[in-house]
């Protein structure tokens, strides 16, 4: 199962490159630095797809306490994080030339970057807690609160950058897309949900196999 | 209009493929050393068994978590 | 529990004494930081005073099941029978009122050291502290309680709570900002119902997972 993941998650990441690549066109505004968009939107979209599973599954372990549902949550935070590390990466790659520098304080940047250090903190008190029982029933209540954060994170820093603006403006306007791009960017997502959920997959027999070593 | 920086995408791209296949590498590496774990145990195990004063029957742990013997844990990575 | 309440509180006169140093050596930092640049203090403030009151919480909560720790109390903690939540709400409290007392002394510490008068925009204020401090404190609490038996848990602590906490850290120092520039209470509104939001997420969550922490 795993390795047809594993495999699946390749052909995607050739169709989403071929997508990114042959098929986008070569953006207006931008130039070509857009394409950076293929990696790097997708990227926090399965991160954030991630953290949900993670979510799940932590309220899940508290609920029933399978060894198995806490791995899937360990792994998926773990992967999350991970992905969401890709996602700032290739954020200041595409922000230099575009914005001249490598890191602005925009909303997007920003509130990923908390999330990001939320979930790094969550690997932490996994590594601080050798009782493998407590850290899974620790680390779950920290998932939880991390997830459910991650909308008030966005909320917060989105109205922080547009000061004083009337605070109708819930999202960002529909900016609209043309479908060609919005084809890439979903291929591309599929792409890299296959390869997280290959990771996931992977990672928990990690620490399935980690388990049994101390056994 | 802007100038393509094609520098820049490549850097982007390849800076992903660095961590996504430097994570992968990361399992697969581990992998392979629990499974030569593994196996290098069962043979001590099997080599022990009825000789070690000191081994005590493992109950099986309530909450399906495998209890972790004082002193033989790995350093965690 | 406001047996235990008191109990605690009397207790933590030590922790008040030593938050409330810490406040003003705090103060004296932001100062010498910053220079006699009176505009540049002003627009800044906001910033500072919460800095100083999260600050101050974190060393705070930090410290809110020391006294279980160090007096090998933590075991009867985690088998008092019935509902462990119970003992959230009275950690919570007794540090509410900690904080309380601090942010108080904090503010009047600003009004004499840095001139502000923050008499005009009171009410609105203590409004926006109140749920900013409630949410410090509901995960405060739950993440205190996380950490007290964890090896590095005077560095892990805040590492957790921090990032936890920009969301309140932001509604709080935008909030205060516009009111101290005398904008209505209805300007914020936004922020007020995000800290609400917070605060109802973070003590939900606080309740309901406590038992939880608490197993062992």
């Amino acid at each position: 199962m795993t390795t047809l993941l594993g495999w699946l998650a390749g052909l995607g990441l050739a169709a989403g490159l071929a997508m990114g690549f042959g098929v986008a066109p070569r953006e207006v505004t931008q130039g070509n630095v857009q394409r950076i968009m293929y990696v790097h939107v997708p990227a926090v979209w399965v991160a954030y797809l991630a953290f949900t599973v993670g979510l799940v599954a932590s309220i899940a372990y508290l609920a029933r306490r399978r060894p198995g549902v806490d791995r899937l949550a360990h792994a998926a935070c773990e992967v999350g994080t991970v992905f969401l590390g890709v996602n700032i990466v290739t954020g200041a790659i595409w922000g230099k030339p575009t914005w001249g520098t490598w890191w602005t304080w925009d909303a997007r940047l920003t509130s990923v970057a908390v999330v990001f250090v939320m979930f790094l903190a969550y690997l932490l008190l996994r590594g601080a807690i050798e009782d493998r029982e407590r850290g899974a029933r620790y680390a779950a209540v920290l998932g939880i609160v991390a997830a459910l954060n991650i909308p008030l994170v966005h909320f917060s820093v989105y109205w922080w950058r547009t000061l004083h603006q009337p605070p109708s403006l819930l999202k960002p306007g529909a900016s609209t897309i043309p479908p060609v791009i919005l084809t890439a960017l979903l291929v591309n997502f599929v792409a890299l949900a296959l390869l997280g959920a290959y990771f996931v997959a992977r990672r928990a027999r990690v620490l399935a196999a980690e388990e049994e070593a101390l056994a | 209009m802007m100038p393509d920086h094609w520098g820049f995408v490549a850097a982007a791209y390849a800076v992903t493929a660095i961590i996504l296949g430097g994570y992968w590498r990361m399992l697969v590496r581990k992998e392979r050393e629990l499974a030569t774990l593994g196996t290098g145990t069962r043979v001590r195990t099997e080599a022990g068994v009825g000789t070690d004063p000191t081994s005590r029957t493992r109950q099986p742990s309530e909450t399906g978590h495998p209890r972790p013997e004082p002193g033989s844990r790995p350093p965690l990575p | 529990m406001a047996w235990k309440d008191l109990v605690i509180e009397r207790r933590s006169k030590e922790t008040l004494n030593a938050l409330l140093f810490f406040s003003l050596a705090l103060l004296f930092v932001f100062q010498f930081a910053l220079g006699p640049d009176r505009e540049r203090l002003a627009s800044v403030l906001p910033g500072l005073l919460w800095l100083g009151f999260i600050l101050s919480g974190v060393l705070g909560l930090g410290r809110a099941f020391l006294v279980e720790r160090e007096n090998d109390c933590w075991e009867a903690l985690l088998l008092t029978p019935g509902d462990k939540s119970a003992i959230y709400l009275g950690k919570l409290v007794s540090s509410l009122a900690l904080m309380a007392v601090v942010e108080a002394l904090v503010l009047g510490l600003f009004v004499v050291f840095f001139d502000v008068d923050f008499a005009p925009a009171l009410p609105g204020l203590a409004l926006v502290i109140g749920l900013g401090t409630v949410g410090i404190a509901a995960v405060g609490t739950l993440f205190a309680a996380m950490t007290a038996q964890v090896r590095a848990r005077e560095l892990l602590f805040p590492v957790l709570l921090l990032p936890v906490l920009v969301p309140v850290l932001l509604g709080t120092v935008e909030a205060t900002e516009a009111l101290l520039l005398r904008e209505p209470l209805a300007a914020v509104s936004h922020w007020l119902k995000l800290l609400v939001a917070a605060d109802v997420v973070y003590l939900t969550v606080g309740l309901l997972t406590f038992d939880v922490i608490l197993e062992g």
